[in-house]
């Protein structure tokens, strides 16, 4: 079981924006925390560097305490877009994720995978036949296949309508019970991370720091209409009034300068 | 064809002289006369021989060249301005110092083809290399991909539609280039058969030759499509619901 610790993490990107300053975070082991704020608060660049995709400008990552330098074989990601390869079939796709699994092993976890995603008759078919939210979830299952320590999610859910997200919460969550990786989760949506994480982490933009950890004590499964859960979620809303406060006045100097921007 | 039948028509009332403009009736006479006594055949042979080997010549540099200058930016720096500039120069142009270089025969007349096909071959490949989605290389660079299997399991298939597009238009041009290169001066093909019936002043003959580079430039399309149309079944675009 595996920590995520995010040290003092910094990214100027090459156009000198200032994308994330000094952000430190600590995932325990088999813990979900999600990561919610306005836009621009650097969110996803926090999840792209600890996937590998980017180099940090500053800081480390480190992976049970030791620092990790690009992809890694533990870490493991689902996008925003399913972002499947349309010359694979759904099986194919699957399959895509268990690199660094051995042959056999591949093909024996993807009919299970299929089944468990409910796609058990979907293998030899082609991305383009399946809905937005059937896509998604043939991610998650590339995504889940090599069962990875840590799972990125950056925003997964985002562009699904209300019924398949709902459908898609369930499904994450008895995966993570099943198969516990820790994972990160970019979230705009408060009501998914107060739903799906045992921590939130509300970040501040411009440029991208933390502005407050609140650990979500509700216990699993979670009833959206509890009035603790409707508490806890009045709570990170407040936050997130918070952190937009905060940059409050660098805005309205910039709006006076110009009342377009 | 109501147009063809009211050709023949007025040409056999009388109403229209049918030397430069044969009806369809002479054009039927003069092709089975001329594949009645193997000519035709010949020619087509000598046509696609040539259309054959420029355009494998062709297309295989192209695409080698365009994976090589798609995949290194360097060799992108070095090669792309020389291969442009190149590209400049209209490819007829080359006839005289081709000739030169390799003589009158069949080496001057092939080259003069893969030249055709080798540009929009390289173009193709390419612009479809560099417009790959970032974000499925990015699939590729999580599960742990090195850079040659993503530029196999990845780039590839991505940029297969757009080389196949790029193949048709070479062989386009092919049929284009054997053309000129049989005009020019060749004692067999199509394009031999072309200036022959402009010399003995028989407009059925080179209709006929006309008629033949349709028919050929369409089936052999035809026939790279149905080549090639199983490696994009996977395709969602309008032509796959065609």
């Amino acid at each position: 079981m595996t920590t995520l610790a995010i040290e003092r993490l910094g990214k100027t990107y090459a156009n000198g924006t200032e994308a994330l300053r000094n952000v430190s975070l600590l995932a325990r082991s088999g813990e979900i925390v999600g990561l919610v704020g306005g836009s621009g608060c650097g969110k996803t660049t926090l999840l792209r560097l600890t996937a590998g995709l980017d180099r940090p400008s500053a800081g480390a990552i480190a992976i049970d305490g030791e620092p990790i330098a690009g992809t890694h074989p533990k870490v493991s990601a689902v996008f925003q877009e399913p972002r499947l390869l349309p010359w694979l079939t759904v099986a194919g796709n699957i399959s895509f994720g268990g690199r660094r699994l051995p042959k056999a092993e591949t093909a024996r976890r993807v009919p299970l995978l299929l089944e468990r995603i409910g796609l058990a008759d979907y293998g030899a078919r082609w991305p383009k036949d399946l809905s937005g939210g059937q896509q998604q979830r043939v991610a998650i299952a590339r995504a889940l296949i090599g069962h990875p320590e840590i799972l990125l999610l950056d925003e997964p859910f985002s562009a699904l309508d209300a019924f398949t997200r709902a459908s898609l919460h369930d499904l994450l969550l008895s995966l993570w019970q099943e198969l516990r990786p820790t994972i990160l989760m970019v979230t705009h949506d408060v009501d998914e991370a107060v739903l799906l994480a045992d921590r939130v982490v509300v970040m501040r933009p411009r440029p991208g720091r933390v502005q407050e950890t609140m650990p979500i004590d509700l216990p699993r499964p979670r009833n959206r209409l509890a009035a603790a859960y409707d508490a806890t979620r009045r709570n990170v809303l407040r936050a997130i009034d918070r952190s937009l406060r905060a940059e409050q006045p660098a805005q309205a100097s910039a709006g006076g300068m110009s009342p377009w921007v | 064809m109501s147009l063809c039948v009211a050709w023949e028509l007025a040409v056999r009332s009388g109403l229209a002289p049918g030397r430069l403009m044969p009806p369809p009736s002479r054009l039927f006479h003069t092709a089975v006369a001329l594949a009645a006594s193997d000519e035709l055949q010949t020619h087509v042979a000598a046509t696609m021989t040539r259309v054959g080997i420029g355009f494998g010549v062709g297309a295989v540099a192209g695409t080698a060249l365009g994976m090589l200058t798609g995949a290194s930016t360097m060799a992108r720096r070095l090669l792309d301005p020389t291969v442009q500039a190149l590209r400049a120069i209209p490819s007829i142009a080359w006839v005289p110092i081709f000739i030169l270089w390799l003589g009158i025969f069949e080496t001057s007349k092939l080259a003069l083809i893969a030249l055709g096909v080798f540009f929009p071959v390289y173009l193709g490949m390419l612009s479809a290399i560099q417009g790959v989605d970032r974000k499925l290389i990015e699939v590729g660079r999580v599960f742990g991909f090195s850079s040659l299997s993503i530029m196999l399991r990845i780039t590839w298939p991505a940029v297969l539609p757009t080389w196949i597009a790029s193949l048709r238009s070479g062989l386009g041009l092919g049929f284009m280039f054997v053309v000129a290169a049989e005009l020019m001066g060749a004692s067999e093909g199509l394009g031999y058969l072309l200036l022959d019936g402009q010399q003995m002043g028989r407009a059925d003959t080179i209709l006929v030759a006309m008629i033949v580079f349709a028919l050929l430039g369409k089936l052999s399309d035809g026939l790279l499509v149905a080549l090639t149309a199983p490696l994009l079944r996977w395709q969602d675009t309008v032509r796959s619901q065609l």
